[in-house]
């Protein structure tokens, strides 16, 4: 009788809200795994809003230099950032075949993720390339500085990501989808995309709004 | 310690796991995901460039877009929904977006009113000289 | 272009002869004497053959209970190296009154600079990170940590940041500019030399372990609680423990992000915080004090926690106000991130801005009071015990009022506009740093002390310990308060100004009675440890205490507890002692399970090598060097992510023989308590 009661109300108050439940212990490794490394995302994250901050404080600081609407090529900007999208939902592609234990699918959308996120890394490398050989580097002016940085941190993610990234293809084809293995790909897909969210400041802010100033 | 990732009743879901789905849904909800991220995309770039829009709402547009934006990914890719067993994955994430917004909106509002106050800096060699 | 650039060419980068300080006897000395030290100790180690034991017991160890006794020995061991520079700069003040004293100014400015960082990254962090990784699995009731692996990475990291800084001892220098390394002083226009690199290698160092230790922790206090432990039921100090980490977490990457934009500058030329180009000096104060800020909670929350873990046990009662308590323990974790300011009012941010953040700092007292008034509370028609551990509690709350008094004062803009960089403000940041995380370490330490080793520690002893300690402090702190208000400012070298004099003589009076107090640590330490026969703690629980850590052995074998313990309430061992004494203990014997526990790995040790190689390298601009650390520590990586088995299983058999001894301790304790 009393064990009816408790179980309606629960189902009336999906929260527990004014309900003691019993907690059930320890959580299963993969949501303590998943949630530690959730947790160094939201710092990770952290970390990039000071460099944003940055940003929005240096902008207008072009010592005589370049402004943002003189350097910026919104077309390669839009080209790296339907990359980083797609590459997006191809990870997420590759996390539903690694949990049903495909490895086609699994390899086919990590290779063109990774193929994305390389494609992304070259046009922002030439990006870089061209800004410092017109001697607009990173030194010239602080707005320079705070962009190459902010935009560098991103691009140094990224690169980390594609290196992890092939690291966790060598794994599923050495170890095959094992737990340890299962529990890594999904850390994975969420740096991945939290990289994207970043991306979608980057965009915004430093390119899109910084045209502005 | 075990590895089953949907049978955890009682407990919280990680970060990133869906509830229960099959394979056709789960993709159907990045396929939407990833539809609606492109034209928010397109949407704030068309905004940048076009003199069609009263010119100084665009940096509002451009942030509310961005946000929103932002919120499709964590819903149809990182799969945080309001749901009780994803209760400990939202309040740190509203950590995490609390020390973001006083970090940024703190340094922009205090740097703001320490340029304001200084004095221009031809002033202050006269000034002192 | 890269400032390194003008001086590579050379396969050590700057790094040659005259960066062994051979015309300056006294870091010479020190190092020199450090050097013998380990030295000695290394080969005493090998001939007695104690270096396999040490490799398998503790180096490689991912036991929770062994990390958190490394992180307390490095930050004691952290503790004489900045108490000595402490020693140093008050007889330096002493005797410096119209005249240069006995050290030049650019050693003293090394001393200052080293004094703070040592003490606050070295000795503060590392030693209630490791009271956290001792105690809270064992009071949530679990086997260990989220991330056993990256715990020993993240303490051996802090480690390597350690060693940086004392290596700038011998080899090259320590910066000049302060313990936050404020430009344009840091920049390379003003200090080219080594000191500052040394500074901001170490510490981004170190804050990867710390950032790790924190991940690890929130993780665990949140994913790993045993059967029952709902979030109102964990004792405070796992709570404090949560809001700490959590600070660090969301804090500690504002100072890799800072830290970072110096070393651009330094080392490529960027313009974040330099005059020219644009960039901003104001903005390196603003990001590293949002740093700043929260840190100071991160050390004196876990302080807190184990002050209430401390009265209420031997206060005999329950904490008082427990929900209150938690409740003004997340309001800090929160407020501690809207204050930063108040420590850059006299930068000129205009009333309106100051006056916000002055108000909410002088709010952020409110809860602070809250956890005053709950510890009085709670001692309120207690029975109390005055043990070591209680007489540093009650010398803590003694001690903290005053110091927060002093910082209620200085939250006030215009008052801070008189006190601002004086001695007053020194004097009010050691009374609540000493006051508040000192003594909470101590307390925790002379607390946890026979749950970690298996006796206790020697009562006499420690209350000399405490006493001089207590009085050495208020006779070396309460002169700089006066001296603050007599106009003098913080960090001088030298002065003519005859008013001060005597409160400088009396501070460094009072820094001998501090010693003194050390000395007595210390001995008490080596007088416990030569009568441990007599000090045995049999039972597991010394104190008669009230959370689960007690409900184990002393020291708790490797996996904890045979079982999960089940918690029904708060005071959760308090229960189990008062329902096993109504049940008059049923002898049935439980059902002993396998145990996975992970295995030790080398990984920590391995990733801190190749970072001290990197972080030498960097600072020495020795490019080669710098990718083959990084190298190294990829590889590291990939060969740990690449083992199969991490985990080991502990027999039910075993499982059983260790637990059965500590069950028949226990019986005997409560038939013991019944009797009476």
């Amino acid at each position: 009788m009393a064990m009816t009661a408790t179980i309606g109300r629960a189902h009336a108050d999906p929260h527990h809200i004014g309900l003691v439940v019993e907690h059930p212990g320890p959580a299963p490794k993969r949501t303590v795994t998943a949630y530690g490394f959730w947790v160094f995302l939201l710092s990770d994250i952290v970390m990039f809003s000071c460099f944003f901050a940055a940003y929005a404080v240096l902008v207008s600081q072009t010592a005589d230099g370049p402004k943002g609407s003189e350097i910026f090529e919104q077309r390669n900007v839009a080209i790296e950032t339907v990359c980083l999208l797609l590459s997006s939902f191809t990870c997420g592609m590759a996390s539903i075949a690694a949990d049903v234990r495909n490895r086609f699918w699994f390899y086919l959308g990590m290779a063109v993720t990774c193929l994305l996120g390389v494609i992304f890394l070259v046009i922002e490398f030439r990006e870089f390339a061209d800004l410092v050989s017109r001697g607009y580097g990173p030194s010239r002016s602080a707005f320079l500085t705070a962009f190459f940085s902010l935009v560098g941190c991103h691009g140094l993610h990224v690169s980390a990501g594609v290196l992890w990234l092939l690291t966790m293809m060598a794994q599923v084809f050495a170890k095959g989808f094992r737990a340890d293995v299962l529990r890594r790909m999904m850390c994975f897909a969420l740096f991945w995309h939290a990289l994207d969210i970043i991306w979608v400041g980057v965009f915004s802010v430093v390119y899109l709004l910084g045209s502005g100033v | 310690m075990s590895d089953q990732t949907h049978m955890n009743g009682e407990h919280d879901i990680a970060p990133g796991d869906e509830e229960q789905h099959s394979v056709g849904e789960r993709i159907v909800g990045y396929v939407v995901g990833l539809g609606l991220a492109l034209l928010l995309t397109a949407t704030s770039f068309f905004i940048a460039g076009t003199d069609l829009v009263w010119q100084p709402s665009i940096p509002v547009a451009l942030i509310v877009l961005a946000i929103a934006q932002m919120g499709v990914h964590l819903v149809f890719f990182l799969h945080i929904t309001t749901g009780p067993d994803n209760t400990n994955n939202v309040l740190a994430l509203a950590f995490g977006l609390l020390v973001v917004f006083l970090v940024v909106g703190g340094t922009v509002w205090i740097m703001g009113h320490l340029n304001q106050n200084m004095p221009p800096m031809d002033q202050f060699i006269r000034m002192h000289s | 272009m890269p400032a390194g650039r003008t001086v590579e060419g050379t396969m050590l980068g700057k790094l040659d002869w005259s960066a062994i300080p051979f015309e300056q006897p006294i870091p010479l000395i020190a190092g020199g004497v450090v050097l013998v030290g380990i030295l000695a100790v290394l080969i005493w180690v090998v001939v007695k053959g104690h270096l396999p034991y040490l490799w398998h017991e503790w180096i490689t160890s991912v036991d929770h209970k062994r990390i958190g006794v490394m992180y307390i020995l490095l930050a004691s061991v952290m503790l004489l190296r900045g108490g000595s520079d402490a020693i140093m700069m008050r007889i330096q003040q002493a005797i410096a009154y119209q005249s240069q004293g006995y050290l030049p100014p650019e050693h003293y400015n090394q001393i200052f600079s080293a004094h703070g960082t040592i003490m606050i990254f070295f000795v503060a962090m590392p030693f209630v990170i490791g009271l956290m990784n001792l105690i809270v699995p064992l009071q949530l009731g679990v086997r260990d940590v989220a991330f056993p692996t990256l715990n020993s990475v993240g303490f051996w990291l802090t480690a390597t940041g350690a060693l940086l800084v004392n290596l700038s001892l011998v080899i090259g220098e320590f910066a000049r500019t302060g313990w936050l390394a404020f430009p344009p002083l840091s920049e390379l226009s003003y200090s080219p030399g080594v000191g500052v690199d040394y500074y901001a290698w170490s510490l981004q160092i170190s804050g990867v372990g710390t950032l790790v230790a924190g991940v690890n922790l929130v993780t665990t206090v949140l994913k790993l609680r045993t059967k029952g432990m709902n979030y109102l039921r964990m004792p405070m100090f796992c709570w404090t423990t949560l809001a700490s980490n959590l600070l660090i977490v969301a804090a500690f990457p504002i100072l890799t992000a800072t830290l970072a934009m110096l070393l651009l500058d330094r080392y490529l030329g960027f313009h974040f915080f330099t005059n020219e180009a644009g960039g901003n000096v104001m903005m390196f104060m603003n990001l590293i004090w949002a740093w700043g800020h929260p840190e100071v909670y991160i050390l004196v929350l876990p302080a807190f926690g184990i002050f209430s873990e401390v009265v209420s046990t031997f206060s005999g009662k329950a904490l008082f106000g427990y929900r209150s308590m938690v409740l003004a323990t997340m309001a800090i974790c929160v407020i501690a991130f809207m204050v930063w300011l108040h420590h850059f009012f006299t930068m000129g941010a205009g009333p309106d801005v100051n006056a916000i953040f002055g108000i909410a700092s002088m709010i952020i007292a409110v809860p602070t009071g809250v956890k005053i008034y709950n510890w009085l509370f709670t001692m309120y028609g207690g029975r109390i015990r005055f043990t070591t551990p209680m007489l540093w509690a009650v010398g803590f709350m003694v001690t903290f009022i005053i110091g927060g008094l002093t910082g209620v004062l200085v939250a006030v803009p215009p008052a801070d506009f008189m006190l601002h960089n004086s001695m007053f403000l020194v004097a009010h940041f050691h009374n609540v740093i000493i006051g508040g995380v000192l003594f909470g370490a101590f307390a925790g330490f002379e607390y946890w002390f026979p749950k970690a080793f298996g006796f206790r520690l020697d009562e006499r002893w420690g209350k000399l310990a405490f006493w001089f300690t207590f009085t050495g402090f208020y006779v070396t702190f309460v002169p700089l308060y006066v001296a603050g208000m007599l106009g003098m400012t913080r960090r001088l070298q030298h002065y003519d100004v005859a008013e001060w004099r005597p409160w400088m003589i009396v501070a460094a009076i009072g820094m001998a009675v501090l010693s003194i107090g050390v000395i007595c640590q210390i001995m008490q330490l080596v007088v416990s440890i030569r009568n441990r026969e007599a000090l045995r703690d049999r039972t597991g629980d010394p104190w008669d205490g009230r959370s689960l850590e007690w409900a184990t052995s002393s020291p708790p074998p490797v996996f904890n507890f045979a079982f999960h313990p089940d918690v029904r309430g708060e005071d959760a061992y308090w229960d189990m002692k008062l329902s096993a004494q109504q049940q008059s203990l049923d002898h049935e014997e439980p059902e002993y399970h396998d145990i996975e526990m992970p295995r030790n790995s080398p990984t920590g040790f391995v990733c801190a090598f190749f970072a001290t190689i990197m972080g030498f390298a960097l600072i020495w601009h020795i490019w080669w060097m710098v990718i083959l650390g990084g190298i190294g520590a990829f590889a590291t990586f990939v060969v740990f992510a690449w083992r199969d088995h991490d985990e080991y299983v502990i027999p039910a058999a075993e499982v059983a023989a260790i637990d059965r001894v500590n069950l028949e301790e226990r019986r005997n304790l409560v038939s013991m308590a019944g009797a009476i």
